[in-house]
């Protein structure tokens, strides 16, 4: 049975807010968020195998807009420009992509349980890029990967897509439901291939790009990846207020002027396809798409005009920061990323849990 | 006059001095057949101090008793009695002491580097099952010879399909399916490989002794001794040694060998060092591209099949943050046949072969390296 309006204003989950304290929350929110990514991504840009100070970090970034610092030598300056920052840019637009979507997906299905994942599109991307894998497409050109995956979203949205169709009407139901049944039988197609994939060599790759990970991205990847997750997420931001009254019900929605028949699914679509983007240029990174909103609109609350770049930011944020984590805890061997966001994110997610919960009661 | 009690006293004595002269003979013998009723002790100090043991041996009895042959067998370890030849023989491997009644006649294996030491080891016709991989011409050194033998999963069912007398396999196999196996009546020996001269030698004639070809095994071990004393030879007093980095990429991960990997002992036995242990890594880690500038190494191989090395090693070399990397500014970056370097049996050799032939090619430009005697 459905919530009324005013059981989902007591959750907290929909809260529709005044405009100047919109603005507020939002300037403090997208400060300091940006802030802290700056910060996470200059330190990250000075750590690695590599020694780079600080100071030559910040001459290498002023020479490449005109200012002759020359604190640096030729191969920091590579290092910066050829490996680390494509990596942390990557890192920046895949946590964004999965941050906006999964604070999407949550406002989309009413549900605070509900990631970027739920409509199956991780598990397409895991699909295609598995069986790039493994039938040898990976190592032929440097892009197989990647597109394979993306190619792997695709098909996996529109299925489930195509079924919450079925009889002209959407249901968002009968889309999670799809979303389950395509994951199960994609995670099947995975695990079969796995079992009668005899050479080691791959079934190594798939283990660790099933885990996600943002080693050797290049300005490639933040070529084809850019423009798609920056356009989704501009597109997701704009019908933001039409977000927040789809949380009031198709009806409410409808008397206020929404077209929820067309909204709905556009949402789905682009959501889907930032996440696919974000999984053909970095893997399965778990964790971030479903704790990323969650904290956020427990800070910031649930107004999606607000949650929705925050949760953009704070995505960004804690994947730069894990994925710092990730290759320099041990170095110069490093982790995957969707290791550490795992192993850092869920305790302090489940911290926040507790502090908040006993803070208001409710959550 | 000697009269006939003189003869008879006389006879008396020299039949009395025969009888003494041939039980002195007899004393001789028994000494020389006790050595092996007296040899389990003289084995098990031979475990932990092999030369030792040979020298007090001798120091005992330096002339007077005939100084023992140690047996080829002792001190390899898992050899419950080195010298028991006949059936049934004691093994102590990694899941416990076995006792093999008689000698295997149908072998599996279901591990590659296993199943190149059996194939070395014994007729082909002897091994009655084999996996995939080792039918796999990209990985497997033993793939033409092993396209005879039945193809057989790591399913107990498929194994005990080819009804065979042991399997003899690695610590890596499933140990349910060990138990299952055992259960259903075969005996599983689950043994070590090692990629170390010793380990290598000791690997072979355990193996030698499991499945009763002991003479093949013995000569087997010494002709890798003695391939491997030769490349030491021209490698091992070399005064400055290359830097050498192993990588492979799978999956757009870059994975390195340290310490303790194949990779690592095939770098060290061809006369190189090992960037990636020099680094403190173990085994096969995943590195950034960074690290690869961090270990700086003067040569870089990429053990994978052409069709991936290849576009890896051109990826590689476009990278302009690598272009400082000395291997990668001297062009020295090779795609080397992974089967050679990835196997833990005495093929890495012909791995360290083929990669003293890249490092010294001053010393080596006219050697060709074969493969191994088959028995």
């Amino acid at each position: 049975m459905e919530a009324t309006v005013g059981q989902r204003k007591a959750s907290g989950l929909m809260k529709v807010s005044r405009h100047s304290s919109v603005v507020r929350r939002l300037t403090v929110g997208v400060a300091l968020l940006s802030l802290a990514l700056l910060g996470t991504s200059m330190a990250s840009m000075s750590m690695g195998p590599v020694n780079i100070p600080v100071a030559n970090v910040a001459s290498a970034m002023l020479d490449n807009v005109g200012i002759d610092a020359w604190q640096h030598t030729e191969t920091e300056a590579l290092v910066l420009e050829q490996l680390r920052l494509p990596r942390i840019v990557v890192g920046i637009l895949v946590g964004m992509a999965l941050g906006a979507a999964g604070a999407t997906m949550q406002g989309l299905f009413r549900n605070p349980l509900a990631d970027p994942g739920i409509i199956g599109v991780s598990m397409g991307g895991a699909t295609g890029a598995v069986l790039a894998i493994a039938l040898g497409l990976s190592g032929l050109f440097y892009m197989a990967l990647p597109t394979f995956a993306f190619l792997g979203s695709l098909a996996a949205a529109f299925v489930v897509y195509s079924i919450g169709g079925v009889g002209g009407r959407f249901s968002m139901a009968t889309i999670i439901l799809a979303g389950v049944a395509v994951s199960s039988f994609l995670g099947a197609v995975i695990s079969t291939i796995i079992v009668v994939e005899a050479d080691e060599d791959s079934l190594r790759g798939i283990l660790f790009w099933l885990a996600g990970s943002l080693d050797s991205r290049s300005w490639e990847h933040v070529g084809i990846s850019a423009p798609l997750i920056l356009g989704g997420a501009a597109v997701i931001l704009v019908f933001s207020r039409d977000l927040n009254l789809l949380m009031l019900g198709d009806d409410d929605a409808r008397s206020m002027g929404v077209r929820v028949g067309l909204l709905r699914p556009m949402l789905i679509g682009v959501a889907s396809m930032i996440t696919g983007v974000a999984v053909a240029v970095s893997g399965v990174v778990a964790f971030v798409g479903l704790v990323a909103p969650h904290m956020l609109r427990i800070i910031f609350g649930p107004d999606h005009r607000v949650l929705i770049p925050v949760s953009a930011l704070g995505g960004a944020f804690f994947l730069v920061a894990a994925d710092t984590i990730a290759r320099t805890v041990i170095q110069p061997a490093e982790f995957q990323v969707g290791i550490v966001t795992a192993f850092v994110g869920a305790p302090f997610f489940i911290f926040l849990l507790i502090k908040n919960k006993r803070k208001s009661g409710v959550f | 006059m000697i009269g006939r009690r003189g003869i008879a006293l006389i006879l008396g004595t020299l039949i009395a001095m025969a009888a003494l002269l041939s039980a002195c003979g007899d004393d001789a013998t028994s000494t020389a057949t006790q050595q092996p009723a007296a040899s389990p002790v003289a084995t098990a100090t031979a475990t932990t101090a092999p030369t030792a043991t040979a020298t007090a041996t001798a120091t005992a009895a330096p002339t007077a008793t005939p100084t023992p042959q140690p047996s080829p067998f002792a001190g390899v370890p898992g050899i419950v009695n080195p010298n028991n030849r006949g059936w049934p023989r004691q093994v102590e491997v990694l899941n416990g002491i076995f006792e093999i009644r008689a000698k295997p006649a149908r072998i599996v294996t279901v591990s590659i580097g296993h199943d190149e030491i059996t194939y070395a080891l014994v007729p082909a016709t002897r091994v009655v099952g084999v996996g995939g991989v080792s039918k796999d011409t990209t990985y497997s050194n033993v793939a033409e010879i092993a396209k005879a033998a039945p193809s057989i999963s790591t399913e107990p069912e498929t194994i005990l399909s080819v009804k065979p007398d042991i399997m003899v396999t690695s610590a890596f196999f499933n140990k349910e399916k060990v138990a299952a196996l055992e259960r259903a009546g075969l005996q599983v020996l689950v043994t070590d490989l090692s990629g170390d001269p010793a380990g290598r030698r000791n690997t072979i004639l355990l193996m030698g002794y499991i499945y009763g070809e002991e003479e093949r095994a013995i000569a087997f071990a010494k002709e890798i001794d003695d391939r491997h004393k030769a490349l030491q030879s021209v490698v091992g007093n070399k005064p400055s040694k290359p830097k050498v980095l192993a990588v492979a990429s799978y999956g757009d991960q870059i994975y390195t060998a340290g310490l303790k990997s194949t990779e690592g002992g095939i770098i060290e036995a061809a006369g190189g060092i090992n960037a990636a242990a020099e680094a403190k890594l173990e085994f096969n880690p995943v590195i950034s591209a960074e690290s690869i500038i961090s270990m700086s190494p003067e040569v870089i191989i990429i053990t994978q099949p052409n069709d991936s090395g290849d576009p890896f090693k051109d990826q590689l070399m476009k990278n302009a943050a690598l272009a400082q990397v000395p291997a990668i500014k001297n062009n020295k970056i090779y795609v080397v046949d992974p089967k050679l370097y990835t196997t833990l049996s005495h093929w890495n050799l012909r791995g360290a072969e083929d990669l003293a032939k890249i490092l010294w090619p001053q010393d080596f430009a006219n050697k060709q390296f074969g493969g191994f005697s088959s028995p």
